[in-house]
Order: C-alpha cells, then structure tokens, then sequence
C-alpha cells in the first residue's frame, strides 16, 4: 500500500506545488491555473487520520482507480482527470477549509466529497458559497437531500439513502418476521443522529408491514465505544427474539466478537444495517453463519462481470475489497465523466450540474440496466439495497434477496410529504 | 506610577491598533488570492480562542482544559439566532456574547474555587459535559450533524456579508477591536491583580483582595472573548459543530499558546499563526501530518523548552541589555519571569 | 428510570450473576490501563497523557505478535514488555526533559507522541479495522454460574487484571522496593541522597505504568477492534476514573473502576440513558466535594 500511496501522490503533489505557485503569483485568477492546464483537476476532502481513515483510504483508492481507467481510456476531449486529495482529520471546520483552499488555491473544478456526517453538511455550505459540481459521496443522512431548504443547485449525493435502506429494511425484516414467527425485537444502536434515525426508520416500517412486530427495548451504546459488555448481558437479560443493530465499522466488529463469548446469536436472530461492508465481515475472526445483513458490497452482487472485475482492480490498489464508500465513489467518478462528455468538457458547475440531473448510466453496480441520479432531489436510485445472509467463506455474504425501486420510490415519497419535505 | 501609565499606554495601543487593523485590510489588496483571506479568517477565529485562554493561562495562572466549550457556544448561539431570520447579525453577536458569558458565569463560579490541577480537571469534565449536550439535544443543534441549513448573512448598514472581501473585513475589524479590548483589562488594575494572584495568591488575599470574584471576572470575561473566536468560524463556515466543544479544540488552543509564549501578550497569535501555517503546508505535503505535526512540537518543545515569542523575546531582551543572557537554563523555573507589562510591546510581531 | 427492572434483576440470582460479572469485566480491564496512569502520576508527578497511546501500542504489539507466533502467551508478554520498554525510553530520552516544568509542557509533549503513535501505526498496519482473534483455548461456551453466563475468556482477563493490580499493590506496600518508591514520590533529594539511583527509578516507574497499560492492549486485543486512534476513549474513561479515585491512588483508582463499571452494568438495567452523564457529573460532583478523590491524599 505504501508504495501505491508514494507513487500516486507524487504527481499531483508536484501540480499542487505548480498549483500553489501559480495561485500566489497569477493572485486574483487562481482559476486560469486550472483551465489552461490539461487536466482537470478534481478535490476530494476527506478523512484520512484516525479511527476512521478506511473511509478516506478507501475512497480516495476508488477515485484513483476510475481515474486512471478514464484517463487510460482517452479522458475528456483529450484531457485527463486529476486527482487531489486532502485529510480533513475528521473536523467539520478542516473539511470547510480544504474544500475551499481545493476550490480557491488548487484550482479544482470538481469536488468529490468524502466527508461523513457533520463535515458533509459543511462542504454542502461552501458550494453554496463556491457554486462547483459536487458530489458527496459518504453521507447517508436523508436529509441532506430531501431537505428542500437543504437544496444546493450545483450538490449531489451519489451514495445510498438513509430512507432507502430503511424500507428496503423493513420489509427483508417484515418478510422474515411473518415466516419465523419473530414478535419480540430490540435493537442496539450507537447513540448518536444517524444511529437514531436509522433505527427508529427501520422499526416504523418493519411495524408497517408486519404490525406484530413489538419492540421490547432499545440500548444505545456510545459510539466509538469500545467495549459492548453491557448492552449484550442486556440483551440476554431481555430475550428478544431478533435484534436489530445500526452499529457500523469498528464498532460492529467489536460488538459481534464479544457477542460470540456469550454465544449470542445461537438464540437470536441478528439484523445488521452495516455488517455487509467487507472490511468489517474480514476483520471479523469467527464470523457466526446466518446473520442478516443489508447489502454494503459485494463482489458477486449485483452479479456482473464488471462488478466482479472493479472488485479485483479496487483490491489491487488498496489491498482489501472495496468498501461501501469505494462503489459510491467510483460511482460518483463515473457519473462525473459523462456529465463532462455531455458538456464537452466545459467544467462550469451549472452546466454540470444540469448534465447531471436525471442522468442515468449503466454502473457494474446498478440492479437493473442503470442507476439514475434523480433530477428532483439530486439523490440516487437503482442502487443495490438488498439484504443477504452471512455464509463463513468470502465474500462472506450470500442469497440477497432485493426490494424494488418502485416500492421504495413510493414510500419515500409518502415519507416526504409527512415530513414536510414534499 | 500605574495610573501614570495607563492613559498613553491605552493611545499607544489604539494607535497600534489601527496600525494592525489597517495592514490587515491591505493585505487580501496587495494579494488578492481567496485563501489568502480564508487563512486569516481561521486566524482571527482560533487567535481569539488563544489570546482568551491566555487570559486565563499566562495572566491569572487558571490552566483550563476546557475553553473551548465557550468558543462552540459562542458558535451554536449565534448560529441559532441568526437562522430564526428575525435577527441581526450585531444583535445576534451580542446575544451570543452575553449569553457565553451567563454560562461561563455559571460553570465559573463552581470551578474557581478549585485549585490548580483540579481546576484543569473540572474545567474539562464542564466542556465535555456541554459537547455531550450539543450531541443529545438533537432537536436544537442537530446532534452530531451540527447546525445545517447554513447561516444567513444579511447585510448591516448597507454591508453586504455575503461578498467574502467584506466579510473579511468585518471578521478583522472586530477580531482587532477583541485584541484592544483584552489588552486594555491585562494593563489594567485588574489586571495586575491577576498577576498578583497568579504570583502570590496568599499575599493577594492578604491585601484584602477577593480572589474568587477577580478569578470569576477573568474567566467570564476570557470566556466572553471565545465565544467572539466561535461565532466568527460559525459566520464563516456558515454552521456549528459539535467538533468545536470537543476537548481536541481546547487542546489545540493551549498548543498554541505554548508553542508561541505565555509570558508575551501576543505570544499566543505568534503561536496561533505557527500551528495554522504548519497544518496548512503540511497538510498539502502529506496525509501523515500527524507523524510532521508532532516531529516539529518534540522539537520545539525540546530543543526550546519555551514558547518561540518567550526565545525571541528573550534573546532581544539579552541583547539590548547587553548582558551575558541566561535564557532556557536547565533549573526548572518554578516563578516565571516576572511580568513585562510595557516592555512587551516591543517585541509584538504580527 | 425503571427501578422495578433493577429491583427483579437484582433479585434474580442469573441476572444478578451476569451484571455483577459485567461490571467486573468493565471495570478491572479498566482499572489495569488506570493503575498504570496512577502510579506514574503519583510517583513521577505528571500525567501521562500518552497512555491511551501505548494501550494501543500493546494491542498492535499483541496482534503482530499473535500473527507471527499463534502464541497468546507470546502476544501478551509482546505487548506488555514491548510497551513497558517503549515507556522507558518515552521517558529517558523525551519525559525527563520536562520533568519539573510547567505542565503544559508535558501535555504538549504527550500530544505530540500521541499524533506520531496514531499515524506510525497507520502507516504500519492501515486504516483496516483489526481483530486479533480468540485463542483456541478460550473458544468455549460460556461458564454457567447460578443460571447467568460469564465468557471464558472474560474470567480470565479479570483475573489477571485482580492479580496485576495485587502485586502493584503489595510490592508498592510491602516491599523494599516499594518503600524507596514510596519515598521517591515524596522527597526525591532525600532519596538520591541516599545514594540511590534515582534516575533508574523514574525511568522503571515510568516503565511499569507503561507496562500496565501495555498489557491491558494485549488483553483488549481478542476482542476489541484495532484501529488507529483506538486509545482516546480509553485514555478519557481511565482520566475520569483517576480523578474520582483519586491520583496516585492505586486503590483509588480500583474502587472507582468498580464503580464506574458496576454504574454502566445496572445503569443498563436501571437508567439506560444517563450513563454517560452520571459519569461526568461524578467526576464534577467529587472534585467540587473532595477534589483529592475518593482515595486520594490531599493536594501537596
């Protein structure tokens, strides 16, 4: 990996060097810089340090990999992309910064956010600010693209949906409650905005569809914690009959190991919103068979050869199989080389952002032929959103069973309106 | 003698001021770059959150681990009036202000009266105990998320805050305007009862001084002066963030006071300016800017042993005197040295 | 508040085994990496803010160990003395040159090793989640005690927390040794005076904090996830246990582990949601009342 990383860096390091040089002496004009040179550059700020730097890692090794392929491939119009990453370490504040140095100093035309959280809604503020295209391709909170008074002309969100996940949860959860007769369910879920409303968005609809469902308690871990003693002799104290978890990362691994100690699952039937992200089914040791899983990735799901062969080009570069965050990036890469094709390489983030919407492209990722990047609320569809089993050999998870986009689509809009959002 | 002092300190310092405030606004002229003035933003932000702790830190002897608990709600007050949309941004300011400073008053008058260490300590647990109110009160700060939706800039007396050079010049002037005003209580009588205290806290009380209210005016009013560093980021960055709350910013706060002196009144901005260059640079350069960051302290820390404004200050000190100067001996200093009050305007950089 | 679910629990022998043994779990691991803070903190004087640092140093240690060797033996005793090493050098060559000086000084230090820790160990093992893996011996069924189930493995880790802490204790108190220690923490002039090493002394004191916290890495690495920055939680929690405690208090410091664990163990039960502030406001509550600590002396 450190070879890759030195290798991949050295160019653009040198061009932000050109790039800083030029915008302290051309002073005023940083963006003749960017146009007159022959690639386009595109910014990524992004969390690279800390408990959660695979998020960064692994974004930024899905932008390099689709880069090189459409770069490799001709570019645009005889330009290239390029990529130029930086840590934010996590801080809303640094993420503002970057954002705006990548935009103002750097001269990149584009932004890849890869922000999670808090730093997202603070990219979303200084596009508003600095109107380039925009892709945020980490943040799964709803709101950031439902939200009309959230609405950003040039921002999109090329990652999976909050609400999405949830219907497409519910009724996996409802359809297997009816069949094994599952009534008494308690979740454990890290006690922060997005643990919340993802656990309380999958029971409203799992209720919704199977109304003998009961919740019989709710713990909150802290997130980051990492030590779940607690809420597991809870959860054997309680007895349900099925537990529902939105722990993700780290956190899950660490929660279904110390879970095994006290043979956990052997009595309860687990529902995981996160244990379908790869990194987090390997570091598992003894991963128990038969667990529940929404699908994060997974090489043989949607099963194409294109899927299969962006799986063995991604570990490649970053030495493990692609995260969730790598197929919404590389996604997002795709989707930003055809709005520049359709704009004939003009990078203005209006026209953009008007290629862009409603555009639909056939991804290794999409369930039917394509995924769509709706017009009305800049958001995706037609991404994977099953769920599947976990089997103890790789990729770890199998038999996904799939939720129509047209049943999502309804609900999400029925959610919509009783939010006020529509 | 003070008294003598004070009134052409005060002209002298008004004077500089206007000087300072003045090359801050020419400065984004001659060079015109957006990041240029984006830096300095930043700057006056955490320069403000700096120079406030060392109110507390170098003047008074208070180490508190906890100041930026007073920066975020400086930052979510103003945030949360200006996006009612009834507000203006002054009143707002003002508001958030004295509202910091109601908490601090607060939150003060329980940790004043602890010494030393656990004064760090309960300083500490009163931050983390606001960030985990920022994250639970979801339905108020947005939790975690922080305060999205942005925050509305209208215009005052015809100013248009949404045109980023205006912005800029807003954010220094009243950044120049906090300065003034810090300076002016370090040189006051109150001031020097607060190097008093810091020095000789029995003597102090001896003299018939009330060391808990002076302790809880200082805090209050460092506080105060935070809260100014918090809502100029939220204004900028147009949001708040439970990040401001978190003991890492307070941290950073107190590095860069270390790293540029506590004994110098703009030591902490010389430190302000050194670790914001040097995340900025670094983070350009490389992602390993941890394994940069705390090289580059190790060796300060080590190679110095002092804040880098205290060595310059020292060595122009050494030379003016002319005598065989003795900085950074190896005996650990238990007095510092003792206060400069008017000296110390000499070696001002920035 | 559901006291009534407390009430049952409590009078319910399985549920009562499994929380008590919870709170056990939570607080001795706890109280191995706190004893090592403590103790260098009541020798030494300062606090080593780096010490959630090397908690995730010796579970790096244990894992690469564990990776090389299949031993688990060879993991812990990689992580504990590999740690206990480092320390000692942490201390010689960077901590003895700010003893005595401000302690901004020494926390601006401990920051900075603990960003070159944090990132030397992403550039060594990446920002992929890391689990070491239970030892076979360990892949039991739980242990069935009056109807409540305590893992295996977890009665082990309390037990090697209990006899680390026992023999921090009794060599502090009944040794030779531990009486020069004692007096180092006291008048340390006196005791160079005496012509011994002093410091040799701090240098190993340092160590064998550094130690504690290295080993509790160890011990954590079975079944906690590896990942950079993975020490921060752990240095807050251990801080907040060494204020209530008391600094420098060795058993301080055990008494209020129990306490902190036993309040998350029936706090689950009782009070889900204020855990987390019940701890702080602890930690308010004993510093405005007896700011030395539960066991603590009184500030010199």
């Amino acid at each position: 990996m450190g070879t890759n990383t030195v290798s991949s860096r050295a160019p653009s390091r040198r061009q932000v060097l050109g790039g800083l040089a030029a915008g302290a002496a051309v002073t005023g004009f940083p963006h003749v810089a960017g146009a007159q040179a022959k690639a386009i550059r595109v910014g990524m700020p992004t969390i690279l340090s800390g408990r959660v730097a695979i998020l960064g890692t692994s974004s930024r090794a899905a932008a390099q990999l689709a880069f090189r392929q459409i770069n490799e491939a001709g570019g645009i119009n005889g330009r290239t992309l390029e990529l130029i990453d930086r840590d934010s370490k996590g801080r809303p504040d640094e993420a503002a910064k970057v954002t705006r140095d990548l935009i103002n100093n750097d001269g990149c035309e584009i932004i890849i956010d890869g922000e999670a959280s808090s730093g997202a809604f603070a990219v979303h503020e200084v596009i508003r600010d600095l109107p380039v295209l925009c892709l945020h391709t980490c943040s799964e909170t709803s709101s950031l693209s439902a939200d009309p008074k959230l609405h950003v002309k040039t921002a999109f969100r090329c990652a999976r949906q909050g609400i999405h996940d949830a219907v497409a949860g519910g009724t996996y959860a409802a359809r297997n409650a009816k069949a094994k007769g599952l009534k008494r369910w308690m979740t454990c879920s890290p006690d922060y905005a997005y643990g919340r409303d993802n656990t309380a968005e999958f029971l409203e609809f799992a209720k919704m569809f199977e109304p003998s469902i009961e919740t019989v308690d709710q713990v909150w871990p802290k997130l980051f914690a990492p030590d779940y003693t607690e809420s597991i002799t809870k959860i054997l104290q309680t007895k349900p009959q099925a537990v529902y978890s939105a722990l993700w990362g780290g956190d899950l691994v660490a929660f279904i190991e110390q879970s095994n100690l006290y043979r956990l699952f052997n009595s309860i039937t687990m529902f995981s919103g996160g244990l379908g992200d790869p990194p987090v089914l390997t570091a598992i040791k003894q991963l128990p068979p038969g667990l529940n899983t929404a699908y994060r990735y997974n090489r043989n799901y949607p099963a194409k050869p294109a899927n299969a062969a962006f799986a063995d080009a991604f570990a490649k570069i970053a030495g493990h199989e692609p995260t969730n965050w790598a197929w919404q990036v590389y996604l997002g890469c795709l989707f930003i080389a055809e709005a520049l094709k359709r704009t004939n390489g003009r990078t203005e983030g209006t026209a953009l952002a008007g290629a862009l919407k409603g555009m639909s492209i056939a991804a290794p990722f999409a369930v039917g032929d394509t995924i769509t990047m709706r017009d009305s609320d800049h958001t995706i569809i037609g991404y994977p959103v099953a769920w599947g089993r976990t089997v103890p050999k790789a990729p770890f998870v199998e038999d996904f069973s799939d939720v129509g986009w047209g049943k999502i689509v309804e609900l999400e809009t029925q959610w919509k309106k009783s939010k006020g959002y529509a | 003698m003070r008294s003598g002092l004070l009134s052409p300190g005060l002209l002298r310092d008004v004077a500089f001021a206007i000087a300072a405030l003045a090359l801050l606004l020419v400065l984004p002229m001659a060079f015109p770059a957006p990041a240029l003035r984006d830096f300095l933003i930043y700057f006056f932000a955490y320069g403000l959150l700096a120079m406030s702790l060392n109110l507390l830190v170098g003047l008074t002897g208070l180490v508190s681990f906890g100041h930026a608990a007073y920066f975020a709600t400086g930052a979510y007050a103003f945030g949360l009036l200006m996006q009612t949309g009834r507000v203006s941004i002054p009143l707002a300011m003002l508001a958030a202000v004295g509202g910091t400073a109601l908490v601090a008053l607060v939150i003060g008058a329980i940790c004043v009266r602890l010494k030393e260490i656990y004064f760090s300590f309960i300083t500490l647990a009163f931050q983390m105990f606001i960030h985990s109110v920022i994250v639970t009160w979801v339905s108020l700060t947005g939790g975690d998320q922080g305060l999205r939706g942005g925050i509305p800039r209208p215009p005052i007396l015809g100013l248009d805050l949404n045109d980023a050079r205006v912005l800029y010049g807003a954010c220094a002037a009243v950044f120049v305007l906090c300065i003034l005003a810090m300076r002016q209580v370090s040189q006051s009588p109150f001031g020097y009862t607060l190097r008093m205290i810091r020095d000789n806290p029995a003597r102090a009380n001896f003299l018939g001084v009330d060391v808990t209210a002076m302790k809880l005016g200082i805090f209050v009013f460092a506080a105060a002066m935070a809260s100014v560093g918090g809502l100029i980021l939220a204004l900028f960055v147009s949001g708040a963030y439970p990040e401001f709350a978190f003991w890492t910013t307070s941290g950073e706060a107190i590095f860069m006071i270390m790293l540029g002196g506590t004994t110098i009144f703009l030591g902490p901005l010389v430190g302000t300016l050194l670790l914001q260059t040097l995340n900025h640079f670094v983070t350009i350069y490389t992602e390993h800017h941890g394994l940069v960051l705390g090289t580059v302290i190790l060796v300060i820390v080590l190679g110095l042993r002092r804040g880098l404004a205290d060595v310059v200050y020292d060595w122009l000190q050494g030379r003016r005197t002319t005598r065989p100067n003795t900085p950074a001996g190896p005996t650990p200093e238990g007095a510092e040295p003792a206060p400069l009050p008017d000296g110390a305007l000499k070696s001002r950089i920035v | 508040m559901n006291l009534e679910a407390l009430v049952d629990c409590l009078s319910s022998a399985s549920c009562a085994v499994t929380q008590v043994s919870t709170g056990l779990i939570v607080g001795m691991l706890l109280f191995l990496v706190t004893s090592g803070l403590s103790l260098i903190f009541g020798v030494l004087g300062i606090i080593n803010f780096t010490h959630g640092a090397f908690y995730m140093m010796g579970a790096y240690f244990a894992f690469t160990a564990y990776a090389l060797t299949g031993s688990f033996l060879a993991s812990m005793a990689a992580g504990a003395i590999g740690v206990g090493l480092f320390g000692m050098a942490f201390e010689r060559l960077v901590m003895s040159r700010v003893y005595g000086r401000d302690i901004l000084m020494q926390l601006l230090v401990c920051y900075a090793m603990i960003l070159i820790l944090d990132d030397g160990v992403k550039i060594l093992y990446g920002g992929e989640y890391r689990m070491m893996g239970m030892p076979d011996v360990f892949a039991l069924p739980p242990v069935e005690i009056a109807g409540g189930f305590v893992p295996g493995y977890y009665l082990f880790m309390v037990g090697v927390a209990l006899a680390a802490g026992l023999v921090l204790w009794l060599g502090i108190n009944r040794t030779r040794l531990g009486k020069i220690v004692r007096a180092l923490a006291i008048n340390p002039q006196m005791v160079g005076a005496l012509g011994i090493n002093t410091t040799l002394l701090y240098a190993g004191v340092f160590g064998l904090g550094s130690l504690l916290a290295g080993l509790a890495g160890a011990l954590a690495a079975p079944i906690r996830t590896l990942t950079p920055g993975m020490g921060v939680s752990i240095l807050i929690e251990s801080f907040i246990v060494t204020v209530i405690g008391g600094m420098g208090s060795i058993a301080g410091a055990f008494l209020a582990a129990l306490l902190i664990g036993f309040t998350r163990a029936f706090g689950a039960i009782g009070f889900p949601l204020f855990v987390d502030g019940l701890m702080f406001a602890l930690m308010a509550l004993v510093l405005v009342v007896k700011p030395s600590g539960l066991l603590g002396r009184e500030a010199a």
